[in-house]
């Protein structure tokens, strides 16, 4: 049998390489999306927790601040806890290099004479001279072979306005440690660092080790009584999970997208597995009739669709590897500028990986081909000899699928019902259900509407009548394209409803004319700050009527970290500053907080509740006056009024001010005169216009993936519906023979394979655009508010949808062209056989 | 195109295959005959004998490796495919032994199926009463897939007569039937065909409906002999 399989899989290969190759170029496009999207949510945070590694790698506790620093007095306490062999504090501050091509460096001040473990490049480093000489610090060796650097190279810096000049005092290694480091790792003297670059007698996070066989918990409870709010003590793998936790919804947003890639995959197998089932089915009762068992049979179908697996496999990870590559720019940006993390710098694929990929294909493949196989278990030999009509049985059981479908719909909205948007699964299963409703109903739908359809001449209707003939191949072709149209229907509506809900939020949010912050704030927040000096600068510029000042950390409220800001709303606004979604407050209150709403969905809070935040002595808590709609960063957001914040947290410096100009001055003037006068400052200066464009481009590029992955589908849809033509056009050669003896000119066939394509097409769009609707409520009403916390207002892009629907046909059209060709050449001596 | 000019004329026609095994297949050799407007002639021969390659180059659907094959007075093999086509689509018409009806269509869009291709709307009325005449009015809405051998052959004359060819080919019409049907088809063909006064070229392996043409060819191993 084993060799029966290779003879009979050669033949079928001569005779179909298109069509293998078409199923092949699903499942590994399919593929290619699952893995491309694994080897980024795997490595995005790679940088992360390669730093971590590196720096804390022996350590068994991590103790942080949540002011965001700690004093530094607390350092000899944490030390003398019973059960702690070591510690070491750590400064950790994101400085700029300040050059044309101005990277991130990520400084970590140590204090060289603990337990800390550099790796050094070549030989021990004297590290006195890391403390004597002002300014030294070791770069990575990979960084600075990029960039040319070697040791007494003078590096100048930025964090917030302050600048500093580095030394290049020696190389690191901590690829040797660990190969997921960073090569932007540079370490230096804490002492250093807090005069330097921060402030002194702070710390941002304490390492500590163990005694060994000590009480890990007795530990963290000895040193929760000593720190108290001041900070977090975390087990390596905490800290790891809270990162992971952070960009949880974003990794399986991009996951599900690309599943949908490899389920629209798995219906191009459907499709050739059905083929070739009903272009075996004599083959296989010939061979049941000499005596080959069911299972054998079973077998050689089995056979095929492993082969197909596994040689999407073999295309789909290589291919999967090359998108994620090409991709890391786009998601390293939104890394960076949504969740603030670090950037992606190099591809880890650990060996379990292509386990899973294969894993992955196989499954596609296998569910792909599943029915099919079943059916052929179900039949008996007499029957698969019979020339029996798959298409009839279809046509007898459409009516009970479309049911079964409409129970899938009704199932969403009682999901919806029950759930809302308050269950976090909720939207992906009604999106999976949504997905399963597609393809029940559409075998009916097709039967009905050609069914309905008038034919008086032998043209593009009668092609698409013909359709509704071919049940058993045609609604695979156009459920398949029917599910990558209602995801590209879907996501494009919520995408550019998202990009109006944000226009119109900016645009009504960004009121000062110019707002100006430094080239650091993204990376090193808090850090980062404006000199007073700057400011009173500022505020001298003769067309400067009001200065808003911004101060901004990361605190912490029931163990979740968001973005606290103190502003000084020292101009009176024609508009409300806030868009609210609850609550009515003219001016920011006194003595009370705005919630964000991507806060106050993920906490439940509303008008009237308080908002706890740890604070330096204890738990401070604010009346909440408003809950406003907040779309600038997924982890949440509050705003006190900058005296509150003072008198509450204690005193701090300014990150970012707003400038309003006097009414008859030009924002860019002003912008491009105070880039002159502040030259020597490192301070980014943004127009109000300038700042709307920037994060109308944010947004394009978070989205731009999502975009990549909608169109994967359609392109594997649109081979399906070139798949099933090629197979029509394959298995109903008689019949187009019969044709061209009655006389059809190749014309008139070519013309109805083309109705045939664009029939597709069209219900594929007609279905994929009804769901799509539906798509677009899942997600901006259900998976939206779940994940992210955010208020979309429904805005249908009807130009953009006409546009993409007028695409699908057009390529739905150009896929039938082929096979159309193929069917136009049919000769009319093709009539020998005796099947019609 | 004189009047006297037969419908069909084969004028020393051959018909070569190549095999696998490099020699040449002589399907058909050294082929001449002709049949006027109204006359019908039958042709009998074993199989494999050439009577299947003989109907397809009469009816362009092949062309002859040598000689000519002439469609009143217009050479098929130096036509394009097009223009044969077009040829076949309004003057010629097909039967076949195993009927080739589509199952997925009604009995009626069978017989219409060739106005459509023609974009012919004229056949309504035609189709119908070729329909009646072959007492199948009853079955028209009907899939062709439901109809018995008989009546699926019957159906296959209406929808080759449809356009009023010029040329009825019938490669063994009652191959597939039983006596009583094969009787029943075969008048029905005669009949029409001297209804229409179109010539007949058919296949038969039955002495008795060879019997029934006004001239019989017989073909040995591709050469014909007249009887
Ligand atoms: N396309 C082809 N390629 C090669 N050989 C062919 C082809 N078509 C027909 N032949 C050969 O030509 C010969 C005549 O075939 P044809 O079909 O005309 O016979 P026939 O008289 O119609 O036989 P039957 O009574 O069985 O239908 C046969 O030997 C056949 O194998
Ligand atoms: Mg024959």
């Amino acid at each position: 049998m084993i060799r029966y399989f290779f003879r009979a899989l050669r033949a079928q290969l001569r005779g179909g390489v298109l069509l293998f190759a078409l199923s092949l170029f699903g499942v590994s496009i399919g593929v290619a999306s699952v893995v491309s999207i694994q080897i980024i949510n795997l490595n995005a945070l790679g940088a992360f927790r390669g730093s971590m590694l590196a720096v804390s790698g022996s350590a068994d506790l991590i103790l942080l601040g949540k002011m965001p620093t700690l004093p530094e007095t607390l350092y000899p306490e944490v030390l003398a806890t019973p059960g702690v062999a070591a510690a070491w504090p750590l400064y950790r501050v994101d400085v700029t290099l300040r050059d044309a091509d101005p990277i991130v460096l990520e400084v970590i001040g140590v204090d060289f004479f603990t337990a800390i473990d550099v790796p050094w490049e070549g030989e021990a480093v004297d590290v006195s001279a890391a403390l004597g000489q002002s300014g030294w610090v070791a770069v990575t060796a990979t960084l600075a072979r990029e960039r040319g650097w070697s040791v007494g190279e003078r590096l100048s810096v930025s964090i917030g306005t302050r600048t500093a000049e580095l030394v290049v005092g020696a190389l690191s290694d901590f690829e040797k440690a660990t190969p997921l480091a960073s090569p932007r790792l540079a370490v230096m003297d804490i002492a250093q660092a807090q005069s330097l670059l921060g402030s002194r007698g702070q710390v941002d996070q304490i390492d500590v080790k163990l005694v060994d066989g000590v009480d890990e918990a007795a530990v963290v409870a000895a040193l929760d009584r000593k720190l108290g709010t001041k900070a977090m003590i975390l087990t390596p793998e905490q800290r790891e999970e809270q990162a992971a936790d952070l960009l949880s919804a974003f990794r399986l947003n991009l996951t599900a997208l690309s599943l949908i890639s490899l389920f629209v995959g798995g219906f191009l197998v459907f499709s050739s597995t059905q083929a070739a089932l009903v272009r075996r089915r004599t083959e296989f009762g010939l061979l049941r009739s000499l005596g080959a068992t069911h299972r054998q049979v079973f077998g050689l179908l089995v056979g095929d669709v492993a082969l197909l697996g596994l040689a999407g496999v073999a295309v789909g990870m290589p291919l999967g590897y090359l998108g994620a590559r090409a991709n890391i720019d786009r998601v390293s940006a939104t890394l960076s500028n949504l969740y603030l993390l670090e950037e992606i710098h190099q591809l880890v694929v650990p060996p379990w990986f292509f386990v899973l990929g294969a894993a992955v294909g196989l499954a596609g493949a296998g569910l792909g081909a599943l029915a099919p196989a079943l059916e052929l278990g179900r039949k008996d030999t007499r029957s698969l000899l019979a020339a029996f009509s798959l298409h009839a049985r279809v046509g007898e059981k459409a009516p009970r699928w479309f049911a079964a479908g409409v129970l899938c719909v009704l199932a969403i909205v009682g999901v919806y019902a029950v759930a809302g948007d308050r269950w976090r699964p909720a939207g992906f299963v009604q999106a999976f259900l949504l997905i399963c409703a597609i393809p029940l109903l559409t075998p009916w739908l097709v039967q009905l509407a050609t069914s309905r359809l008038p034919v008086r001449s032998f043209g593009l209707a009668y092609g698409v009548k013909g359709l509704g003939r071919q049940l058993q191949t045609t609604p695979v072709a156009v459920a398949a394209l029917a599910i990558a149209v209602s995801m590209v229907v879907g996501v494009t509506t919520m995408v550019s409803s998202f990009r109006d809900t944000l226009d119109i939020w900016i645009e009504r949010t960004i009121q000062a004319d110019i707002y100006v912050s430094t080239p650091s704030r993204r990376r090193a927040a808090s850090h980062a700050t404006i000199g007073a000096d700057v400011i009173e600068r500022l505020k001298r510029h003769p067309a400067v009527t009001h200065v808003d000042r911004l101060r901004q950390f990361f605190a912490y409220t029931n163990g979740r970290r968001f973005s606290l800001a103190g502003v000084d709303a020292s101009v009176p606004v024609d508009r409300a500053r806030f868009a609210l979604l609850e609550g009515e407050v003219e001016e920011l209150p006194r003595d009370s907080v705005l919630v964000g709403e991507p806060l106050a969905r993920k906490e439940g809070l509303h008008v009237g509740d308080d908002l706890v935040v740890d604070g330096p002595d204890g738990p401070v808590s604010f009346p909440i006056a408003g809950i406003y709609y907040d779309y600038s960063s997924e982890l949440g957001s509050a705003f006190l009024h900058l005296d509150t914040m003072t008198e509450r947290f204690g005193g701090g410096t300014v990150a970012s001010v707003a400038l309003y100009l006097a009414p008859d001055s030009d924002a860019d003037d002003v912008v491009d005169e105070l880039r002159v006068a502040f030259q020597a400052t490192p301070l980014s200066m943004r127009s109000n216009r300038g700042l709307r464009e920037r994060a109308m481009q944010v947004f394009d590029q978070t989205f731009a993936i999502t975009r990549l992955l909608r169109y994967m589908s359609l392109l594997i849809a649109v081979c399906g519906v070139a798949l099933t033509l090629i197979v029509l056009a394959r298995e109903r050669t008689s019949e187009l023979a019969l044709y061209r003896a009655l006389g059809a000119s190749r014309l008139q066939i070519f013309r109805i394979y083309l109705g045939k394509g664009l029939g597709i097409g069209a219900a594929g769009i007609a279905l994929g655009s009804v769901a799509g609707v539906a798509f677009a409520l899942i997600l901006i009403y259900v998976v939206n508010r779940a994940f992210f916390g955010w208020t979309i207002a429904m805005h249908w892009p009807l130009g953009l949808l006409v546009w993409q629907s007028a695409i699908v046909l057009l390529a739905s059209s150009v896929a039938s062209v082929y096979p159309a060709i193929i069917a136009s050449r049919t000769p009319a001596t093709e009539l020998r056989r005796e099947d019609l | 195109m004189s009047l006297d000019e037969p419908v069909l004329r084969f004028h020393s026609v051959a018909k070569h295959y190549s095999q696998p095994s490099g020699g040449v297949l002589k399907a058909l050799d050294d082929v001449s005959f002709e049949i006027a407007a109204g006359k019908k002639l039958a042709i009998t021969g074993r199989s494999g004998s050439g009577k299947s390659t003989l109907l397809h180059l009469a009816a362009g659907i092949d062309i002859p490796s040598a000689g000519a094959v002439s469609f009143v007075g217009r050479d098929l093999g130096a036509l394009t495919d097009r223009q044969r086509t077009l040829i076949r689509r309004d003057d010629i018409g097909l039967v076949f032994q195993f009927f080739y009806l589509l199952p997925h269509l009604t009995v009626w869009e069978n017989v219409a199926l060739p106005g459509w291709i023609a974009s012919d709307r004229t056949f309504e009325e035609r189709g119908r009463k070729l329909l009646d005449r072959v007492g199948l009015s009853a079955f028209a809405t009907q899939p062709a897939s439901t109809l018995s051998g008989g009546e699926m052959q019957r159906v296959a004359i209406c929808r080759a007569l449809l356009r009023k060819p010029r040329l009825l080919l019938a490669d063994e019409p009652t191959g597939n039937l039983d006596d009583d049907n094969s009787e029943v088809v075969m008048d029905l063909l005669m009949q029409l065909v001297d209804d229409e006064q179109g010539a007949l070229l058919y296949v038969t392996h039955s002495e008795e409906q060879a019997a029934q043409a006004d001239e019989r060819l017989s073909l040995h191993s591709g050469r014909l002999e007249r009887t």
